[in-house]
């Protein structure tokens, strides 16, 4: 591997988003692609990120700085990937239910799946089962993720399950959800494609409903 | 009398302090500029309209909320005619009651986990109803709980309408004090009503309010519609209600417990500002629930030094501020109760007793919260026994440094028989009932058991103690019914879910 390519890895694991615009123009001028630049700079560092993160070595806010220095670098060849129509992983709507002012749970899951490689597209707090259903259609995400904290409001994720059914869209998108008092058996009685119980684990399955 | 003692002072009680004035001080004139200059937001128009007419301004106004910005001096008025005291009665007002003002501490659970521990098969699932009354009889039974609230959401009646059944639930179980939760403001009225049977009307309610309800705006810095309308609500009706935000260091809060204490304090003080100017005199207790996230798993922990420290502050804050307290303890991460568990609750009882809180609540909580436990309440209650005989002090006076007693017994002689003994032991000497202090041969002649399995085997036997009703039939029924009506009003709203699938 390149140095300079190596040098990004290292960015990103440190989460040093003040010298990884540099670095990734100097990566461009070099003469690298952005798939390279994308797959074999700033991947392995996540990956090396998440395998850190999950042995206990690495923290939250620690994991969160280096998807903001991968961010730093993919605004930069995001619009190179378009154009060589490299397939990117894709995008995900996020939002907490209609009812539900709790959102770090869901502002975590974003900002992890941010630092997969994914496009978030985050609908905030309280959001109507309509809401979802107009953005899935104008957006056109790969991923739909819905977070509630409470238990009287996780049942607006079945609603907003059946208002994507009724528009026609519910197969057009992977539906995961979240939140304290959702379960497995939750989200299968629901009609969810996918549960994770922590962000970590969110970005895995985001990883996986993409590949 | 001669006099030959001054500036002897008496500490009838050991102290434990983690703030000075000085500090407490600049933590509350923080959040003071919190509140008048970053502001808090408020869904509510009546609410913030309120505001907006006695001196608040109103910036930012969105279809479904406004920033509101509070001036110092609206603070000082309200709390110029917030109580210093709230008393909250048990169902049979002449049976308890809790006097909640500086340093009175009162221990209750905590409320609506979705999760229970089964007591008979150790398995968790979703709380139902019997479980909710389980562990009001529990509450009922323990010495050191004074006050109860819901330990599980009952999820096997209808998701609208599961707070008065809840209720009813806790009234079957237990005559203590009780601190509700309300889906919204019809689920209050609903359970004003049945309070109002319960104790025999409206005004015997206004004389001995037999609840409050416990609110919970959102961090940072946010108060739902919900919220305020149950807040203006209480207010209104005069209904004592616990105000406390969860804010979480490093995430929903600053990393640093001051800052997390800064916002926490903010988020209060709105609450105490709006319901003074929904009614002068509406009785509030402030919250006391905070911890910082636990930075590998990023949930919310329960059992962290964090909490306890942060709840002591807290404490601290609120008698120097002369407002009664809503503290936290009792409560663990820990998925069943086991040694960590054991270790967590020790911890912050001990210090939420030390420090004074008023309302403490919380017992019987594991798995950040999300799980109830009958032997986490039971064996909390010893850990609150233990506790409270280091709350009695040393008291240092003439028969207690008994001069005449080491005299008389002198060099090689014994204590055990004396009559300053005999006459003395019982409540200086504390004597544990779950806590094992026999010798080997008895303790394993008395079957080997571990602290898990005497106290499991409590729970247990309070759970089969026969008891008489704690209300007639005809009462019950009566609050019965109007859980009934609701679920027929809400009966449209519900969504075909088996929740124990």
């Amino acid at each position: 591997m390149s140095d300079i390519l190596s040098d990004i890895s290292t960015l990103v694991i440190e989460g040093n988003f003040e010298d990884m615009p540099d670095k990734t123009n100097a990566a461009v001028e070099e003469g690298l692609s952005a798939e390279e630049i994308l797959n074999n700079g700033l991947m392995p560092g996540m990956d090396h990120v998440g395998v850190e993160f999950k042995a206990g070595n690495m923290f939250v806010p620690e994991v969160l700085r280096s998807a903001k220095a991968m961010q730093a670098a993919m605004s930069i060849i995001r619009p190179m990937l378009a154009e060589t129509g490299t397939e990117t992983k894709g995008t995900i709507l996020l939002g907490t239910v209609a009812g539900d002012l709790h959102d770090i749970g869901k502002n975590l899951v974003g900002m992890m799946c941010e630092g997969a490689g994914f496009e978030i597209i985050d609908l905030g707090k309280d959001v109507e089962p309509e809401t979802f259903v107009e953005a899935v259609k104008e957006h056109k995400p790969r991923i739909l993720g819905m977070s509630a904290l409470l238990t009287t409001t996780m049942r607006a994720m079945e609603r907003t399950i059946k208002a994507l059914d009724e528009a026609g869209v519910r197969d057009t998108v992977k539906i995961m959800i979240g939140g304290a008092p959702v379960t497995q058996s939750f989200a299968d009685d629901i009609g969810a494609d996918g549960y994770a119980p922590n962000a970590a684990s969110a970005s895995d399955m985001a990883k996986q409903f993409a590949a | 009398m001669r006099v030959n003692k001054t500036n002897y002072l008496v500490n009838r009680t050991p102290t434990f302090e983690v703030l000075t004035e000085e500090e407490i001080e600049a933590i509350y004139y923080s959040a003071l500029t919190v509140l008048s200059e970053t502001g808090v937001r408020v869904y509510h128009k009546e609410g913030y309209d309120l505001l907006g007419q006695h001196g608040a301004n109103i910036e930012d106004v969105t279809e479904d909320s406004a920033l509101v910005k509070i001036p110092p001096e609206m603070v000082d008025i309200a709390l110029s005619t917030l109580p210093r005291k709230v008393v909250i009665y048990g169902a049979e007002p002449d049976q308890h009651k809790m006097e909640l003002y500086k340093n009175q501490i009162y221990f209750g659970a905590g409320s609506d986990t979705p999760f229970t521990i089964d007591p008979y098969t150790g398995e968790r699932r979703r709380a139902q109803y019997e479980d909710v009354k389980n562990f009001a009889r529990l509450a009922e039974a323990l010495p050191n709980l004074d006050f109860h609230m819901s330990l599980g959401i009952v999820q096997d009646v209808a998701v609208g309408t599961y707070d008065r059944w809840q209720y009813l639930a806790m009234l079957e179980g237990t005559n203590k004090p009780i601190n509700i939760t309300a889906v919204d403001k019809e689920g209050l009225e609903d359970q004003l009503e049945m309070a109002y049977i319960r104790v025999g009307g409206k005004e015997e309610w206004l004389k001995t309010p037999i609840f409050s309800l416990y609110i919970e705006p959102v961090s940072p810095l946010s108060h739902s519609v919900e919220v305020i309308d149950k807040l203006m609500f209480c207010a209104e009706k005069r209904i004592p209600f616990v105000y406390t935000p969860c804010p979480l260091a490093g995430a929903t809060a600053p990393a640093t417990l001051a800052g997390t204490a800064v916002q926490a304090l903010t988020e209060s003080l709105l609450g105490i500002v709006l319901s003074q100017l929904v009614r002068k005199g509406a009785p509030m207790i402030i919250g006391g629930l905070m911890s910082a996230m636990d930075m590998r798993t990023a949930v919310y922990s329960y059992g962290s030094p964090e909490m306890a420290l942060l709840s002591a502050a807290y404490t601290q804050i609120t008698k120097w501020l002369g407002v009664p307290e809503y503290e936290t303890a009792g409560c663990s991460d820990a998925k069943m109760y086991d040694e960590q568990a054991a270790m967590e609750a020790t911890m912050n009882i001990a210090s939420a007793a030390l420090v004074g809180g008023n309302m403490i609540h919380d017992v019987g909580y594991l798995e950040q919260g999300l799980t109830s436990s009958g032997e986490m309440m039971v064996a909390s209650d010893e850990i609150i026994d233990m506790v409270k005989r280091i709350l009695k002090g040393i008291p240092v006076d003439d028969d207690s440094k008994a001069l005449h007693v080491i005299e008389e017994v002198g060099p090689g002689g014994h204590y055990l028989a004396h009559d300053h003994t005999f006459e003395r032991f019982k409540g200086l000497i504390w004597s544990p009932k779950l806590v094992d202090r026999q010798n080997f041969e008895e303790w394993e002649a008395s079957g080997s058991k571990t602290h898990r399995e005497r106290v499991h085997e409590r729970v247990i036997e309070i759970l089969e103690q026969e008891e008489e009703p704690l209300m007639e039939e005809g009462m019950f029924n009566e609050l019965k019914r109007i859980c009934e009506l609701a679920d027929e009003k809400h009966k449209d709203e519900e969504l075909d879910l088996d929740m124990f699938g």
